[in-house]
């Protein structure tokens, strides 16, 4: 076991595969009520102020023990600074995207950067760093092929999956979308780095075989999310990628794309994957809603079955649950801190 | 019927047919249906056949074409529906729940079902039977806009002759209550793909306890996150597998259960 570790240390010595001195405990989204309450934040403003999106992300590292600080929360940013029409949920749901284009022409993204929401995740990274120096702070973003379905809507996303596998031209459809979104996606990624970013989290949702056949992932999922994530490195920081649903049949793509770490969820058999994924470290895979109504024993359990299936980091299948409670959340920390104790 | 067992010269018209309804053609596609008709051929049970199975490719332009070729040589629209199209969509769903299909295979084969049923619709008169299909009440909760899971549940019911009254996605809780009520429903199926809003499920099962309903209706709840124990948990009836399996599961359960009539008065 290495020496006492501050929780940015450990991060990054993870994703090298150096030694830590305990695994780190990672989130995704993290629009928790408790702590945005506690942090004195208002719906739907903290959505819109870095300040208050910072005291309440910051909350998962000062009070439950995490080791990455995640702004902004949910997947709607990408869109709603496209235009698409957003509906903001509630103090307990996450904003939602509700409209789509028609036609790839009609994306602009000339301004990007200008949007309130962007700029609050550009402010909150900067601010987050100031604040908390030793913890990880992590952008959430909409990675490519997620984005594309943010763009077309994801019913379309799914149906053009199948379609562009058959026909070219509908490929051709496909690429354009794709194209589109893996600009934005660099535009917005360079503006997180400069602001300080210590990696960029990509979530992949639609990517997921529930949504797209694992053949469309890899003719298309995996070389797009090369480009961007060579990008990034070519700035010097590192990503990690998140699909959603049994990933394992797409695990060897999501390795080939070169991220420095997987994330999976609760329905992946983590021993399965980690096999297959080599020396990418993966992370994962409590089930969420266990932070909002799990026992004690029951974290405890499913915290020590990622691990011991060779998760490098415990991390939720999922974003933290809006309901999840800081005692709960402690004792996931807890769990991941005991088994390190014990085993490395 | 098997095609590839045909006579070539038939098999070829066919294929040629698929062509003409591929680059929506009409004439071609006319022309061929009566080539087709001169070699004697079981033309209804050809037409019933080719639909099925474009459906489950999800060929949606040749699935139209034999739509136009069913109405051409006048068979009955709700047989070329019930026979063909959603047939058509059985197959794929069956093959879905073995695990031999994925979800966009069954997305494109709803499109062409329902392209299909698009055409048939002015030729559909009213169901004279006097049998009245069950209603299932059907929507995405509240906070949660993914729908697809839920249309696929929609379409494979609908394939299978309920009457889906589609509320949406984002759906408050008490629009699920409302609509029970006023459509008589046999079922209320709720979907959600996200963690974070699977606790409105409960809240629409105790307030159909709390109006006097729960007896009336089965509840039927899905989506990624929901599982079994979930599901017996928040007391809800079932959570089927998938799409095939909440229409299948459904299926079984009203043969059972008092009918609607005596449910509901």
């Amino acid at each position: 076991m290495a020496t006492e570790m501050t929780s940015r240390e450990r991060f990054l010595a993870m994703l090298n595969n150096k030694p830590v001195d305990r695994v780190p405990v990672l989130t995704g989204s993290t629009m928790v009520v408790e702590y945005i309450e506690k942090s004195g934040g208002k719906w739907p403003e903290y959505h819109s102020n870095p300040e208050m999106m910072v005291n309440a992300a910051g909350m998962m590292y000062t009070d439950a023990g995490l080791d990455t600080v995640v702004v902004p929360f949910g997947m709607f940013v990408e869109s709603i600074a496209l235009g698409l029409d957003v509906k903001m949920g509630r103090i307990d749901i996450q904003p939602s995207v509700r409209s789509f284009f028609k036609k790839p022409e009609e994306v602009n993204y000339e301004n990007f950067l200008e949007n309130p929401y962007v700029k609050t995740t550009i402010d909150a990274i900067k601010l987050a760093k100031e604040k908390y120096p030793d913890a990880a702070i992590v952008p959430f973003l909409v990675a490519p092929v997620t984005l594309a379905g943010d763009l077309m809507g994801a019913e379309n996303l799914s149906m053009l999956s199948i379609k562009c596998l058959q026909k070219e031209k509908q490929m051709e459809k496909m690429e354009e979308w794709i194209s589109i979104a893996l600009e934005i996606n660099k535009i917005y990624a360079q503006a997180c780095v400069e602001a300080g970013a210590d990696l960029l989290y990509y979530s992949d949702a639609s990517a997921s075989p529930n949504l797209v056949m694992p053949e469309f992932y890899y003719k298309v999922g995996v070389p797009v999310e090369k480009e961007l994530g060579d990008f990034i490195h070519n700035m010097g920081c590192p990503w990690e990628l998140h699909i959603c649903g049994d990933t394992v049949p797409i695990i060897e793509g999501m390795a080939a794309t070169g991220a420095d770490c997987l994330s999976v969820e609760q329905a992946v058999d983590m021993k399965k994957a980690v096999e297959i994924a080599g020396n990418v470290p993966i992370v994962g895979n409590v089930t969420p809603l266990l932070m909002v109504e799990g026992t004690e024993e029951q974290i405890i359990c499913e915290t020590r079955k990622g691990l011991d299936g060779g998760a490098k980091a415990s991390m939720l299948g999922c974003g933290t649950p809006p309901l999840a409670t800081s005692d709960r959340l402690k004792t996931w920390v807890k769990a991941a801190a005991d088994w390190s104790a014990e085993k490395l | 019927m098997q095609i590839d067992e045909l006579p070539e010269e038939i098999q070829g018209l066919i294929e040629q047919l698929d062509e003409a309804a591929e680059d929506e053609d009409e004439e071609a596609v006319e022309e061929l249906t009566e080539k087709l008709l001169t070699t004697g051929v079981d033309m209804e049970a050809l037409t019933l056949k080719k639909l099925s199975i474009s459906v489950m490719d999800g060929e949606e332009e040749i699935s139209a074409g034999w739509t136009k070729v069913a109405l051409k040589i006048g068979i009955d629209p709700f047989k070329t529906l019930l026979e063909g199209l959603a047939a058509g969509m059985s197959l794929i769903g069956d093959k879905y729940a073995k695990g031999e299909a994925f979800v966009p295979q069954l997305m494109i084969a709803s499109s062409s079902m329902y392209g299909g049923m698009e055409l048939l619709a002015p030729y559909m008169e009213a169901n004279t039977s006097g049998e009245e299909p069950s209603t299932v009440v059907i929507g995405t909760v509240e906070g949660d806009v993914h729908d697809i899971g839920k249309n696929l549940v929609k379409t494979l019911l609908s394939a299978n002759g309920f009457n889906c009254v589609d509320l949406g996605n984002d759906v408050e809780a008490d629009r699920f209550i409302e609509a029970a009520k006023e459509y008589k429903a046999t079922a209320v199926s709720m979907s959600t793909l996200m963690t974070t809003t699977m606790a409105e499920m409960p809240k629409v099962i105790s307030m159909l306890e709390s109006g006097g309903l729960r007896d009336k209706v089965k509840v039927m709840v899905g989506g990624a996150p929901i599982t079994t124990d979930y599901a017996a948990r928040i007391g809800a009836d079932v959570s089927p597998d998938d799409a095939a399996g909440a229409a299948s599961w459904l299926k079984e359960i009203i043969t059972s259960s008092p009918s609607n009539t005596d449910r509901w008065n």
